[in-house]
């Protein structure tokens, strides 16, 4: 299968009744598309469009396609496209690949477990850019617990800007 | 095979800490709710009595006022993004809370004042320690934001009513204060819920709701309504009582602006959330929001004098401490606790394997009947206080008992994970628990 084609075999996912019983769907989602094979796709059932998981799963490399059934009942499915998206540091600067992950909107401690999910993925000098609504107190702790070094800052507000990387060996 | 290291939030804080005081907190709810059924004639007289004089300090010193400052333990690192001065001074003070508190009660109910007064004094220093490490934790803070202005005035509000309280305990000792009594009881109590509890209430959930909902934050109107309504009705209604004429009726209104600011806020961001489903706990916070608008309707008639007496008076203080401020408390536990309980057990686990979500660690049947138990016997409740008809009053207290049972149990459920070993908690969840969503979950194949 050539990147970018839709494949035709499929895994599906129905998590509407999770949503409705206010239980977040993020970790099963999560896991069905750590399982999925390379020539595989996730069709997803949701009671809306969730559009914050697009960019999720695009910066793993996933593109999507979106069907409405009802205005509470949408398909949207998910393969692999390409590799997952990085970004180069600021020219002059020792090359650094950087990702980046917003998990703005998201209801506690979901920003707390997409952002470890992502750091123990991060190889030896790569940085993870997260972007926050708060300064995430409670992800310090953990971050210095992993050996991880982590700047702050708040270039606008509404906008708190953490920059994680692996300590030097 | 080494462990990963206990994770603490903030500067070296425990989530033991907070939850250590979030229990002592239920178990005083817990005692209270139970104890509504046998103190039933008594509620159907007037509320100046020794034993309803108990059951109001273990409500609102052993539930309310070590509720929140358990959650500000965890709350504020996130709330005001500051971290906590001291971790070993809230262990000490919660040692001399929970001392003071059960002294006071105690002597409350034989009807013992210099004991009582005793025991008073040591709460003060309790909630001195505690302001100690507020103070220290926000030295230098600089953003006073809306919600930062309004833990400043519950904190002030607190000391206030702390030395206010404490007078009161020395008056019936060695008597000094002048005036009558009850107004001036009337002004204790009402410092303490426009000073410290409904600024604490307001300024959390301007932060914390939103969060949950995921809607929006209070807008500008919203806000400043609240936060200089507030303001206001603090020194008006407690002088208005203490006799100043004219200031009661002003403050009242100041206090009901407020709180019709808050609910309107809380309606919008509940109708224009992003969340599409709601939990026990937001469904709780919902719906001790609604009891807000008959409290401060009955509250505002008291002070302007359409309605008056002790039934009335005792369906206000119901609705209020019962229905607002209660079932807010429950229904933020319900979120603090399974995250705290997360935290400590599940978090260093966390991107290195699959972990179990928040909704996982409780138990939505348990927390359903808490809930119908819980609002449906504060709403009796207030009705049969107001009728004053004991076998009524015993009634609503077997459903509140029930409702506080119900609510301990699925607390208790969510502790649980805290006692087992951390490895075999995991695995557990996923048989144990009955009625409860499995994890780690299921192979999505063919779901």
């Amino acid at each position: 299968m050539m990147p970018g084609e839709v494949p035709v075999a499929r895994v599906h996912l129905d998590v509407r009744e999770d949503i409705q019983r206010g239980r977040e769907p993020f970790a099963r989602i999560m896991t069905a598309v750590n399982a999925l094979a390379v020539d595989e796709a996730l069709v997803l059932r949701v009671p809306f469009e969730p559009i914050p998981l697009y960019g999720v799963l695009g910066k793993r490399g996933f593109a999507h396609w979106t069907e409405c059934h009802a205005p509470d009942d949408w398909s949207v499915g998910f393969y692999r496209d390409r590799a997952p998206s990085r970004e180069e540091t600021a020219p002059g600067a020792p090359a650094r690949e950087r990702t980046v992950l917003d998990v703005r909107g998201l209801e506690p401690p979901q920003p707390l477990v997409r952002v470890l999910e992502e750091i123990d993925r991060l190889g030896p000098g790569a940085e993870l850019e997260v972007h926050h609504e708060r300064r995430p107190m409670f992800l310090y702790p953990q971050l210095d617990e992993r050996g991880l070094i982590h700047e702050t800052d708040e270039p606008e507000p509404g906008l708190v800007r953490i920059l994680i990387r692996r300590a030097p060996a | 095979m080494s462990q990963p290291a206990r994770p603490r939030p903030g500067s070296g804080l425990s989530p033991l800490v907070p939850l250590a005081y979030l229990v002592c907190a239920s178990a005083a709810f817990l005692t209270a709710s139970l104890s509504v059924s046998w103190l039933a004639p008594e509620l159907a007289g007037h509320y100046y009595h020794p034993r309803l004089l108990a059951l109001t300090h273990t409500v609102t010193l052993g539930w309310v006022t070590l509720a929140i400052m358990g959650a500000s333990y965890q709350l504020i690192p996130i709330v005001l993004e500051r971290e906590i001065w001291s971790e070993r001074l809230p262990r000490w003070q919660l040692v001399i809370l929970a001392v003071a508190v059960t002294g006071m009660v105690a002597h409350f109910q034989l009807g013992t004042w210099p004991g009582m007064a005793a025991a008073a004094g040591l709460l003060a220093i309790g909630i001195a320690l505690h302001l100690l490490n507020v103070g220290m934790s926000l030295r230098g803070f600089t953003r006073w934001t809306f919600t930062a202005r309004l833990v400043a005035l519950a904190y002030g509000g607190l000391a206030l009513t702390t030395v206010f309280g404490l007078g009161l305990a020395v008056n019936r000792v060695w008597p000094f204060l002048p005036g009558e009594l009850f107004p001036t009881l009337h002004a204790h109590v009402h410092l303490a819920l426009l000073g410290w509890v409904a600024p604490m209430i307001l300024a959390v959930a301007a932060r914390v709701y939103p969060m949950f909902f995921l809607a929006p934050a209070p807008r500008r109107g919203h806000s400043f309504v609240q936060l200089w309504g507030l303001t206001a009705s603090v020194p008006a209604v407690v002088l208005g009582l203490l006799g100043v004429p004219g200031l009661l009726v002003v403050g009242a209104l100041a206090a009901a602006a407020a709180a019709g600011a808050h609910v309107t806020w809380v309606w919008e961001m509940a109708s224009g959330r992003k969340r599409p489903g709601l939990d026990w706990g937001l469904r709780f916070v919902l719906t001790a929001t609604a009891f807000l608008v008959p409290a401060v309707v009955l509250g505002v008639a008291l002070a302007t004098d359409r309605l008056a007496g002790p039934r009335v008076a005792l369906a206000y203080a119901v609705l209020m401490l019962g229905g607002w401020i209660s079932l807010t408390i429950v229904g933020m536990m319900l979120k603090i606790i399974p995250f705290l309980v997360w935290y400590r057990a599940f978090s260093p686990r966390a991107g290195r394997e699959p972990v179990p979500t928040l909704a996982q660690l409780s138990c939505p049947r348990v927390e359903g009947l808490a809930y119908a138990l819980l609002a449906g016997g504060v709403a009796l409740l207030a009705a049969t206080v107001f009728v004053g008809e004991p076998i009524w009053i015993r009634a609503a207290g077997v459903v509140l008992a029930l409702g506080a049972l119900a609510f301990v149990s699925a607390l208790a459920r969510v502790l649980g994970y805290l006692f087992c070993h951390r490895g075999q908690a995991v695995t557990s969840s996923s048989s144990s628990a009955a009625g409860a969503p499995t994890w780690p979950p299921h192979s999505p194949r063919g779901a």
